[in-house]
């Protein structure tokens, strides 16, 4: 009996955690298909005629697929040059134990975005690259990178060394240990940081605002085209919200297993 | 190394080519506003591409993304932008003072009124073509008022009485913006009507008696009968509990008028919905009448004679008056006495505006280039007088302590006296 009673308590505490957590998401859900007037009624509807009205503004008014392809591919190749560059920093790291340079890159991550975007807007405008995904690309490295080295490197530190010198004993070289014995046993740490590190680019503001225009501007930029002055129109914005939030979502859905075993990846070593 | 590099190159080469821009010679870039006008701007560029010749590169941004874009680009000395909407109020002094505006020497401001222009004008010249003005009106009920027989608030004591009394469990008497900084602006108009200022010829005078009294009468209003949570509530929140129904009265720009109208937005009805000149305080009767957008060239601008063929045309009387059609309050003074384009206009709009275009002030803030920390400073004592129904003991030595502080920043910036 006892036991039945702790279980309605358990069972209660995770129902009101999960609603916390699920309801912005369910209303913004629910008023991305809501008319204006619907959204500010009071009392809330929950019952109410649906309308696509919203999501028709978001991709065919404005040009939500453009913005949809612009965040993809800035995404896309700010995790591969992180990836490119930070796996084998990270590993150097690991079996290094470079840690001062490991902090250095930490230290680009704390610095506060906006002090490298005057740099950065006077470098890129000089060259020509307004406008165009080099600079988000780049800008989006910084992002991306640090995530990429810190993760890996605590992952690449859980990997017994003993492999390493089994293989070197056979004569293997390091490139030939890094990249054939230790990449492909650091597969679910991989994951974890393209995830966490996708996302971070998907979702950053600052950067994107600057350095992107018209014909580069991400979906975060994008959302704000639903706020004009004195007016905002909470339908598209709640739609298109959703619309953002859709891909990271799904990502971290599928990947969720690897994210979280990932994060505490050598947070405990055995 | 070389592999890093040549991914680098490899990529740059191959993304740069295909978005870089092409070098044309008659081609100007313009920055634009999420603001009706900027829709109507942007919607006959077409037209005025045909005209001129000149292709137009427009981007169009959120208020504060646009001001954020804008300092950078002009801060680092090397912005490409030609033509951008801006907000005079709020950018101009920091603009101005950077010289990032170039002044409008040629341009004819005979059509707008002398205290836009004013507002406007640097070191003895203009260097915004204003565009669009508000003023602070009163949105009311029609409905509720006549069901508790009231007439329209005329003054501060009605506007007090009437709130009282409209104060019911589900439906506040008052709304006004409670959010420390953002009311700022609507406190405004309470101030001078009490006979305050926030700033007198460059130094800060909000510690005032008058200014001190106009503070805590919002305080007491807004405390008393204003919505739940209000010392968290800007226009985003008011506006919404209004169109719903759940506020009677409610101080705000004129700006709203549309919004509170449309039945689009709202399940009220227009015929419910009214609108007033501010009410009249013990000292004066002169609420804010703000240009809110102007549009301005940049002195970085390579292209200046393009830039200028431009500014003409996006401030024409054509456009403007097209503009009036669809109840956007354009500064012009010509439009204003059009009797065809006034027609198509709102008539709640065009008599309060008569009432401002004689009797406005034309700030609503102070007036200076740290106009959002001197807001942040003043937002303060917005809350303690909310939270204290305007009675708090502190409130004089809090206004006389954000004098000093504001006066500081004026001095820093070398604009004290001025």
């Amino acid at each position: 009996m006892r036991k039945l009673g702790l279980g309605i308590v358990f069972y209660g505490a995770v129902a009101l955690l999960v609603a916390i957590v699920l309801l912005p998401f369910l209303w913004m859900l629910l008023s991305s298909l809501k008319t204006q007037v619907d959204i500010v009624a009071w009392p809330p509807k929950f019952v109410f005629s649906p309308t696509v009205q919203n999501y028709y503004k978001v991709f065919e008014e404005q040009d939500f697929i453009r913005y949809f392809i612009n965040s993809t591919v800035v995404a896309f190749f700010a995790v591969g040059v992180s990836l490119l560059l930070g796996l084998p920093a990270a590993y150097s790291i690991a079996r290094f134990s470079q840690r001062r340079l490991a902090l250095v890159i930490l230290l680009a991550r704390l610095m506060p975005g906006i002090s490298f975007l005057m740099p950065w807007y006077i470098i890129f405008s000089r060259l020509g690259l307004m406008d165009t995904y080099v600079a988000l690309v780049l800008s989006h490295v910084l992002i991306a990178l640090p995530i990429v080295v810190w993760i890996m490197s605590s992952y690449f530190e859980t990997i017994p060394i003993e492999l390493e010198e089994s293989a070197m004993v056979d004569g293997a070289s390091r490139n030939y240990i890094f990249l054939k014995i230790i990449l492909p046993l650091s597969g679910p740490g991989i994951i974890t940081a393209t995830t966490l590190a996708f996302i971070f680019s998907w979702n950053n503001f600052l950067f994107s605002q600057v350095l992107s225009m018209e014909k580069t501007r991400t979906l975060p930029i994008a959302v704000f085209n639903f706020l004009s002055y004195a007016d905002i129109d909470w339908g598209g914005v709640m739609a298109a919200s959703v619309t953002i939030m859709a891909p990271a979502l799904i990502l971290t859905m599928v990947f969720q297993r690897y994210v979280v075993s990932g994060l505490t990846m050598g947070a405990v070593k055995g | 190394m070389r592999t890093t590099l040549k991914f680098g190159l490899a990529l740059a080469l191959g993304l740069g080519m295909s978005g870089g821009a092409m070098a044309q010679t008659k081609e100007i870039r313009v920055l634009l506003a999420n603001h009706p006008y900027g829709d109507i701007l942007k919607a006959a560029i077409p037209q005025f591409e045909q005209q001129s010749g000149i292709k137009v590169n427009v981007e169009s941004l959120q208020e504060s993304q646009l001001t954020t874009k804008l300092t950078t680009e002009f801060a680092t000395n090397s912005s490409s932008v030609d033509v951008f909407m801006t907000r005079p109020l709020q950018d101009g002094k920091l603009f101005a003072k950077n010289k990032w505006y170039e002044p409008l020497t040629g341009y004819d401001f005979s059509d707008y009124p002398a205290n836009t222009v004013s507002i406007v004008t640097y070191e003895g010249k203009p260097n915004i073509v204003p565009l669009v003005t508000e003023w602070q009106v009163l949105f009311y009920r029609k409905d509720l008022l006549a069901a508790a027989g009231i007439k329209v608030p005329t003054n501060f004591d009605e506007l007090a009485a009437a709130a009282e009394k409209l104060n019911t469990g589900g439906v506040a008497g008052l709304a006004s913006r409670g959010k420390g900084a953002a009311a700022v602006t609507q406190l405004s108009s309470y101030v001078y009507n009490f006979g305050g200022q926030y700033l007198d010829k460059g130094v800060a005078v909000f510690d005032t008696k008058e200014a001190v009294d106009g503070i805590r009468y919002y305080g007491k209003l807004v405390g008393s009968y204003g919505p739940r949570g209000v010392t968290s509530m800007s226009w985003e929140n008011i506006l919404p509990l209004f169109q719903a129904g759940r506020v009677a009265m409610w101080t705000d720009a004129s700006v709203f008028y549309g919004q509170i109208t449309d039945p689009a937005k709202t399940s009220l009805g227009a015929d419910k919905v009214g609108i007033a000149n501010f009410p009249a305080g013990p000292k004066a009767h002169s609420p804010f009448y703000a240009t809110s957008w102007g549009i301005a060239m940049a002195s970085q601008s390579k292209k200046k004679d393009l830039a200028k063929t431009f500014v003409d045309w996006a401030t024409s009387k054509e456009l403007a008056a097209k503009a009036m059609g669809a109840n956007i309050t354009m500064a012009r003074t010509s439009v204003w006495e059009d009797p065809a384009v006034v027609a198509k206009v709102d008539p709640g709009l065009v008599e309060t505006r008569a009432f401002v275009a004689k009797n406005g002030t034309p700030t609503d803030r102070p007036f200076m280039s740290a106009v959002g920390e001197a807001r942040d400073l003043i937002g303060e004592i917005v809350l303690e007088s909310i939270n204290t129904k305007g009675a708090s003991p502190q409130i004089d030595d809090m206004a006389k302590e954000r004098v000093a502080k504001v006066n500081t920043l004026l001095r820093d910036t070398g604009e004290y006296g001025q």
